[in-house]
């Protein structure tokens, strides 16, 4: 989901999408690349994302993943399930913070 | 799409170096750079690993991983020879024998005819008398059946007979069935050329003059003519016309015997085939509803039983009956299905079939209890091995399943090497039989087929599942800390346990095998020795058949007469008679009901006695005593009064004794009373182990026979002696067919054969058992000497002797085998009763056999525990602790 979310911006090479995760959680999350790149082969062969080589702003060799149709859906699906999530999460565990409505 | 690898790597060295760049960036040297990213990154295999993972479909996986395990377990295998060899070897022995006899079985009960589908789904109809007897139907009776038996989809008479084909000298003796019209086309077996016999060839009695052949019998006789159909041949002298040859598979319907030719049952009268049938007056075989004809077979109605086609088939018995002159009210109508048919080989091979069964299953049970110690002792050695595969993760459904196909691996070419040893086995055992048995033609449905195939497929996979599993369960339940800390003995006490209940059984099921094959033995023995009353050394007994060759009663008379004082007039030749059968048979004769004077028989009592018709001489060329009285004359023929001779038993039985029998009457049927001239001392009609039974004897000049056989005795070899006779009946009518020329001692040599038989089977399975489950005995005790080389060291450093080490494991060993031993006795004797048939002058539980067992089985423990507790007294102390 985290690599659906950040390809949603445009197409983007695998390292550049280790980086932005860590980049983007503030270095919580940290993708290791031995994990990186079978996901992106499993999203791959789902036919989530489409890979085709191409050049990096700094004139590098690289694999650029670009998101489909199909994984666009899967990432709204995804997202909104995600947000459910929490929300049930956060329910549980501040109930305090909960809207009134919700809490009869 | 798919995985591209080679994408992969670029892809990462892209990574790698875009991550390089970016530390260069922030200012580190290049160098170091290069090596935080490729740390950074992680393990590149692995990654490649996942990734292409990701790309294989589950099921290349799992037959990768398959073969894998197969090409390990061959490895593996491979590296233990001895251990693999034995295996197969076990096992081959032990699928072998069960296909074997899986084939024997076949041919009786699974496919009993050949050529024939469903056969087994046959029934077959006969008369049964209150006394038990089964008899034939008569072929009106059949007729009616045919017509209005619903329980059928349709009903075929047959009835099988012997027949010469040919004339004279070159005649040959074949087996032959009567059928009526619907018989081929009923049992769906059609014609290789020509046609087989129709409705049409049963119209009216004696019009019908057509054969057809069976295609052994065209090949072997007929050179496999092509043009034989339309062409005569002669049976019993009466020509009839070949109007086709069967279906090469088709041998007949009378399981055991290979039927050479089929003729209409309308011909029975022409071929003089009418002999032995009882007949009233004025009506002819065909019409007379008391003439006992045809076995009706048929295949039942779907949806009918046995049981209710008997009842449905009983009813039109109600109607039959009251269609007869004479009061049949106490014969009733039996459905049985084939394998119990009273005509063929099944009734009387049921028995010898299913304990073969037994043993077979006996033999493949020490065999797996075997295989599985064998497999426990090598699953110790490779407990290590195992440790550190489930270590490194390997799951243990992963260690089972590779176990469970080097068991598999093994079993493979055990199962080949198994048919291979039936397949080789079962012909010969046919030949044998066929040889025993010759001139007459054998046939077993023994042929290999896929049924034996998928069955020995079917035992390997079970035998590999049974095997296998549990010490595969077991072993996969390593306990990976003391393995690895090379713990000592870590011995579950379960385990031991379940090694001991293996030997146990083992020596259990041998014990019983041997204590089978002993007494089998025993009674052999005891038959051979026995004195069956007569001496057979130095008689030949030489067949003829008067009754097909234009012989009538008074030229049967002059050519018995003439071949009697010609024979007796030979060189050599010491005494001749003629006799009807030949003592020792193996098969019953006709039992014929009497009346004794002055023996009132109880209500129920059925006086029905075997005899045997004879010429004067008969005693003294058997050397047969006669305890009382005297032997018949010459001058005892038709215009003497009517005399007989009995045994000792019977004129013990019912009179009192044999000095009171002599002037005694006895009456045979309804026939005249004839007086008791002679008592005969008592002798094995049938079979060596036969009881003690009345018998009598009628003289050949009162009671004319047209078959007879002439024993001679002499001093000269049989060979010799068998020559001259055929030369003497070829000087008086070379014509006349021999139907067979044998020393008498070849004749009976099958009352003691199939004794003989089973005995030596029942003692090669009692061996090979015993063998194994040495083997299984060694096992065990290898595996504890294997599991305590520490404790001994131990033992020995403080001080024990050797010796003392090998009374701890003979201790067990023994105490092992006695309880086996003492289990295997119990079930013996609980079981050797059903032996009952096959025993002869032994009791059931014997004591030398059981006490010869025991040794037996005995030695054999303690000759497989004390080799390998002699090894571990020799083991160096220090070696074994070290070693752990």
């Amino acid at each position: 989901m985290l690599i659906l979310r950040t390809l949603q911006w445009g197409p983007q090479h695998g390292y550049a999408i280790g980086q932005a995760i860590r980049a983007q959680s503030s270095d919580v999350l940290q993708v290791e690349a031995g994990s990186l790149y079978p996901a992106l082969q499993r999203l791959a062969k789902k036919g989530w994302v489409t890979a085709k080589w191409g050049q990096t702003e700094a004139n590098q060799r690289a694999k650029f993943y670009r998101l489909t149709p199909e994984g666009k859906q899967q990432l709204l699906r995804e997202a909104s399930r995600w947000m459910e999530l929490v929300q049930a999460i956060g329910r549980v565990m501040t109930p305090w913070l909960a809207p009134d409505s919700e809490k009869s | 799409m798919g995985f591209d690898e080679e994408d992969l790597r670029k892809e990462i060295l892209s990574h790698l170096e875009m991550a390089t760049t970016d530390r260069m960036a922030d200012g580190v040297d290049p160098e170091r750079a290069r090596l935080d990213s490729l740390r950074d990154f992680g393990n590149l295999t692995l990654t490649t690993e996942a990734a292409r993972d990701v790309w294989t479909p589950w099921w290349r996986e799992a037959v990768q991983d398959r073969a894998s395990d197969v090409r390990y377990a061959i490895r593996g295998l491979a590296k233990n020879p001895t251990f693999s060899l034995t295996i197969i070897a076990v096992l081959a022995l032990g699928i072998g024998v069960n296909a074997a006899i899986f084939t024997v079985i076949k041919a009786f009960a699974l496919t009993p005819l050949s050529g024939v589908e469903r056969a087994t789904q046959l029934a077959v109809v006969y008369l049964e008398t209150s006394g038990g007897r089964e008899l034939r139907v008569s072929y009106p009776d059949y007729q009616y059946l045919r017509d209005h038996d619903r329980a059928f989809s349709g009903l075929f008479g047959s009835s099988l007979t012997t027949a010469s084909v040919g004339r004279g000298r070159d005649a040959r003796q074949i087996s032959l069935e009567l059928v009526t019209g619907n018989y081929f086309q009923t049992l769906n077996v059609h014609a290789a050329s020509g046609r087989t016999i129709l409705p049409s060839d049963e119209v009216a009695p004696g019009r019908h003059p057509v054969i057809v052949l069976s295609d052994g019998f065209w090949r072997r006789n007929f050179g496999a003519d092509t043009a034989i159909v339309g062409t005569t041949v002669e049976v019993n002298n009466y020509p009839l016309t070949v109007v086709g040859v069967a279906d090469p598979a088709f041998h007949g319907t009378i399981v055991g015997y290979d039927v050479e030719a089929f003729v209409p049952v309308m011909m029975m009268s022409q071929l003089g085939l009418e002999g032995g049938v009882t007949r009233s007056p004025g009506t002819t075989v065909l019409s007379d509803r008391r003439a006992a004809v045809v076995f009706p077979h048929g295949f039942l109605q779907p949806g009918t039983t046995i049981a209710s086609a008997s009842a449905q088939t009983n009813a039109l018995w109600a109607v039959l009956a009251q269609q007869r002159s004479v009061d049949d009210t106490t014969l009733h109508f039996k459905v049985v299905p084939f394998s119990q048919s009273p005509t063929g080989g099944q009734a009387t091979m049921y028995p010898g079939l299913l304990l073969f069964a037994a043993m077979g299953v006996m033999i493949l049970l020490i065999a797996c209890s075997n295989i599985t110690g064998l497999v426990l002792v090598r699953a110790l050695s490779r407990r290590g091995e195992i440790a550190i595969r489930l270590a490194l993760g390997a799951s243990r459904t992963r260690i089972v399943r590779l176990l469970i196909v080097e068991n598999i691996v093994l079993a493979i070419p055990a199962t080949l090497l198994g048919v291979l040893l039936a397949l080789r086995g079962i012909p010969l055992l046919v030949n044998w039989v066929d040889s025993v048995t010759a001139p007459q033609r054998m046939f077993f449905n023994s042929q290999p087929d896929r049924l034996l195939i998928w069955f020995a497929v079917a035992i390997a996979c079970a035998t590999a599942l049974v095997v296998g599993l549990l010490p595969a369960i077991r072993s996969s339940r390593v306990d990976l800390v003391s393995v690895m800390n090379q713990d000592a003995s870590p011995r579950g006490a379960t385990r031991g346990r379940m090694r001991a209940a293996l030997v146990v059984v083992q020596v259990a099921v041998s014990l019983l095998l041997l204590v089978g094959g002993g007494l089998v033995g025993r009674s052999v023995d005891r038959a051979r020795h026995t004195d069956p009353g007569f001496d057979q050394s130095h008689v030949i007994a030489v067949a003829l058949d008067l009754k097909h060759n234009g012989y009538d009663e008074g030229r049967g008379r002059t050519f018995y007469r003439r071949l009697l004082d010609d024979a007796r007039t030979d060189v050599g030749i010491e005494s001749a008679s003629l006799a009807q059968y030949v003592p020792l048979g193996f098969l019953e004769t006709r039992a014929q009901r009497v009346s004794l004077e002055g023996y009132q028989p109880r209500r129920d009592e059925e006086m029905a006695f075997m005899s045997n018709t004879i010429s004067s001489d008969y005693f003294r060329t058997l050397r047969i005593d006669i305890v009382a009285g005297r032997d018949f004359s010459n001058r005892d023929d038709e215009r003497a009064v009517p005399v007989a001779i009995v045994n000792r038993r019977l004129a013990e039985k019912y009179w009192s004794g044999p000095a009171g029998a002599i002037g005694k009457r006895i009456r045979i049927g309804n026939a005249d009373w004839r007086t008791v001239v002679g008592v005969a001392a008592d002798v094995k009609y049938a079979r060596i182990n036969e009881p003690r039974r009345p018998y009598f004897y009628l003289p050949l000049a009162q009671v004319y026979r047209p078959v007879m056989i002439l024993h001679a005795r002499g001093a000269a070899p049989v060979d010799r002696l068998l020559e001259q006779a055929r030369v003497r009946i070829a000087t008086i009518d070379p014509d006349l067919p021999i139907v067979s020329a044998r020393p008498l001692a070849e004749r009976t040599v099958f009352a003691i054969l199939i004794f003989d038989f089973v005995a030596t089977m029942l003692f090669a399975f009692g061996l090979a058992g015993m063998a194994l489950s040495a083997m299984g005995v060694y096992g065990l005790v290898s595996y504890i000497v294997r599991q305590s080389t520490h404790e001994i060291g131990i033992r020995m450093a403080l001080g024990a002797s050797g010796f003392s080490i090998i009374q701890g494991f003979l201790a067990r060993g023994i105490r092992l085998g006695a309880i086996g031993a003492a289990l295997g006795v119990t079930a013996a004797i609980a079981l050797t009763r059903f032996l009952g048939s096959l025993l002869f002058g032994v009791s059931p539980t014997d004591a030398a056999s059981f006490g010869r067992a025991l040794a037996f089985v005995l030695a054999g423990v303690i000759v497989a525990t004390f080799i390998p507790a002699w090894r571990a007294s020799r083991t160096n102390p220090i070696a074994a602790l070290r070693h752990q």
